[in-house]
C-alpha cells in the first residue's frame, strides 16, 4: 500500500512505507548477524578490552560499506539515509556483540 | 540479486573456517603458544568474517525500491482502482443473490 | 590480578547449560504465546458492521456537498430517520469499560504476564539455585569495581577482579544479550506481524472500534442531524457559460 507522504510540488518525495519498513528489517537482520559473527570472531581471536570495541566498530563500518556496495551506486532508491544505516541500532548490536565476544573468548581463551 | 543456495553455501563455508580456527586456537591455546603471534589464524577468522558478512547480507533479502513511484509501475490499473474507503460490503446488490434471506441478518444479530 | 585456572567441568556443566537453556527457553516462550495468544483478536461481526456505518456517515458529512440535495437527504434519511434510521434503531449496549470487570481483559493481561514474566523469574530462580557460587566466565575487557555486585552476584570475594562473572549473572548477561537473536532465528513471527498489518490495510482502517458504540453513534447522529447541506456544484453552469 503505498503511502505518499506530503511533498513539495515537483519534488519526487513520495515514500512507499511497506518497502521502507522492508528495507529496514533486511538491514537489522543484517545488523545482528554482524554483531554475533564478529563477536565470534573477536572472542577467537582474543582481543581484550579497547582491541574488542575497536573491531566492533570496524565491524559496523565495513558491514555499511557492504550494503552501500550491494545498494550500488543508487544507494539513495533504497536508504533514506546513508548516515542512519551507519549508526542506527549500534548500541543494541553492542549487547548480542558483547555477549558472543564473552561467550567465545571464554571458551577458547579462559579455560 | 535474490538469496541464493550459492550464498547459503558460502555462508556455511565461512562459519566451517570460523569453527575451525576456534578449534585450532582451542588446541593451540592449551599446548602452550602465544596466540596474539600467530598471523595465520588472525588471517583466518578475519577472511571468515568477511566471507561470512558478504553471504549474510545476500540472505538477508531483497531491498526494495522506497519510491512509491517505483512500485505504481508495476501495478495494472485494477490495482491502482482498488481503494478501501470505498468498499461497501452492505449494499443492496446482496439482494441479487440467490442465496439471500431478506431476514438472515437482523436474525443473526439478535441472536448475538 | 593472578589469572584464575577454572577448571574445564565449569565449561561442560555450567557455562553451556546456562547458554542452552537461556536460548531454548526463550524458543519455547515464543512458541507458548503463539499457541495461547494464537487465536488473534478478531473482530466480530457487529463491531466491524458499525465501524463501516460510522465510516459512511462520517464520509456523507465531508463529502456530501457534491451530492444533490435530494440524494443527501435521501442518505441521511437511511442514517437518522425517526422510524426507519441506522442510528436509531440500532440498539447497542454500552460494553463494560473497566478492564478489572471484564474477564476477557484479564486473561488477556494474565496471559502477557504469564508468558514474558513468569519464565524470567522461575528460569532464573532455578539458575541461581541450581548454579549457583560459580566463577563461570571473564568478560574480556576491564571494568571498574562498580560492576562488581552486578555481574558477581552469588560471589561476596572482595579481592575478586570485576571481570569475572558469577553464572547468576551469567543467566542475566545471556538474557539480554539474546534477544536480538531470537527475531533472527524466530523470523516468521516478524513476517506475521507485517502481513497482519497488511490485512487490517486491506479491511478498512476502522476496524478498531470505539469503544461504546452507543455513543459514537449518538455523535454521529447529532452531528449529521445539524449539518447544512450546501451544495458545491450550485450554480456551476452559470458560472461555466459565463
Amino acid at each position: 500500500m503505498p503511502k505518499p507522504k506530503s511533498s513539495k510540488p515537483g519534488d519526487h518525495t513520495a515514500y512507499s512505507e511497506l518497502a521502507v519498513r522492508n528495507n529496514a528489517a533486511v538491514v537489522e537482520y543484517c545488523r545482528t548477524s554482524m554483531a554475533a559473527l564478529s563477536g565470534c570472531t573477536a572472542g577467537i581471536l582474543g582481543l581484550t578490552g579497547f582491541y574488542g570495541f575497536g573491531f566492533y566498530v570496524l565491524a559496523v563500518i565495513g558491514l555499511w560499506v557492504l550494503l552501500l556496495m550491494r545498494a550500488g551506486s543508487k544507494w539513495n532508491r533504497y536508504f533514506l539515509n546513508r548516515k542512519s544505516l551507519l549508526t542506527n541500532g549500534f548500541v543494541g548490536g553492542l549487547c548480542t556483540y558483547v555477549l558472543f565476544w564473552t561467550f567465545f573468548y571464554t571458551m577458547v581463551h579462559v579455560y | 540479486m535474490a538469496s541464493t543456495g550459492y550464498h547459503k553455501i558460502i555462508l556455511t563455508i565461512g562459519i566451517c573456517f570460523l569453527v575451525h580456527a576456534a578449534v585450532s586456537a582451542a588446541q593451540r591455546k592449551s599446548s602452550g603458544q602465544d596466540l596474539h603471534e600467530i598471523p595465520s589464524l588472525i588471517f583466518q577468522g578475519i577472511v571468515s568474517l568477511i566471507v561470512c558478512m558478504y553471504a549474510i547480507i545476500y540472505i538477508a533479502g531483497d531491498l526494495k525500491e522506497i519510491r512509491a513511484t517505483e512500485e505504481l509501475e508495476n501495478k495494472s490499473w485494477e490495482t491502482l482502482r482498488n481503494i478501501p474507503s470505498f468498499y461497501m460490503f452492505n449494499h443492496r446488490g446482496r439482494s441479487l443473490s440467490p442465496a439471500y434471506d431478506p431476514t438472515s441478518i437482523n436474525k443473526a444479530l439478535n441472536e448475538e | 590480578m593472578a589469572e584464575l585456572l577454572l577448571d574445564a567441568n565449569i565449561r561442560g556443566w555450567v557455562f553451556l547449560p546456562i547458554v542452552v537453556i537461556t536460548f531454548l527457553v526463550g524458543v519455547l516462550r515464543h512458541y507458548i504465546s503463539l499457541l495461547i495468544g494464537g487465536s488473534q483478536k478478531k473482530a466480530d461481526i457487529q463491531q466491524v458492521q458499525d465501524s463501516q456505518a460510522l465510516l459512511r456517515a462520517r464520509l456523507l458529512r465531508e463529502n456530501g456537498k457534491y451530492l444533490t440535495r435530494s440524494a443527501f437527504q435521501m442518505r441521511r434519511y437511511y442514517f437518522n430517520d425517526e422510524e426507519v434510521g441506522y442510528f436509531l434503531t440500532q440498539k447497542r449496549t454500552a460494553p463494560a469499560s473497566n478492564p478489572m470487570t471484564d474477564p476477557s481483559m484479564m486473561t488477556e493481561m494474565l496471559k502477557g504476564n504469564l508468558t514474558n514474566v513468569l519464565p524470567m523469574i522461575v528460569i532464573g530462580g532455578w539458575i541461581n539455585w541450581m548454579f549457583s557460587g560459580f566463577v563461570t566466565t571473564k568478560v574480556p575487557f576491564p571494568l571498574t569495581l562498580r560492576f562488581k555486585p552486578m555481574l558477581q552476584r552469588g560471589i561476596e570475594l572482595l579481592s575478586l577482579d570485576p571481570a569475572w562473572v558469577s553464572s547468576a549473572s551469567w543467566y542475566f548477561l545471556n538474557v539480554f544479550g539474546l534477544r536480538s537473536i531470537y527475531a533472527l532465528v524466530l523470523g516468521e513471527n516478524n513476517a506475521a506481524d507485517q502481513s497482519r498489518q497488511f490485512q487490517d490495510q486491506m479491511s478498512g482502517a476502522a476496524v478498531q472500534m470505539p469503544v461504546d458504540p452507543k455513543a459514537a453513534f449518538k455523535a454521529e447522529w447529532e452531528a449529521l442531524e445539524i449539518y447544512q447541506h450546501q451544495s458545491a456544484l450550485e450554480g456551476l453552469a452559470a458560472e461555466m457559460i459565463e
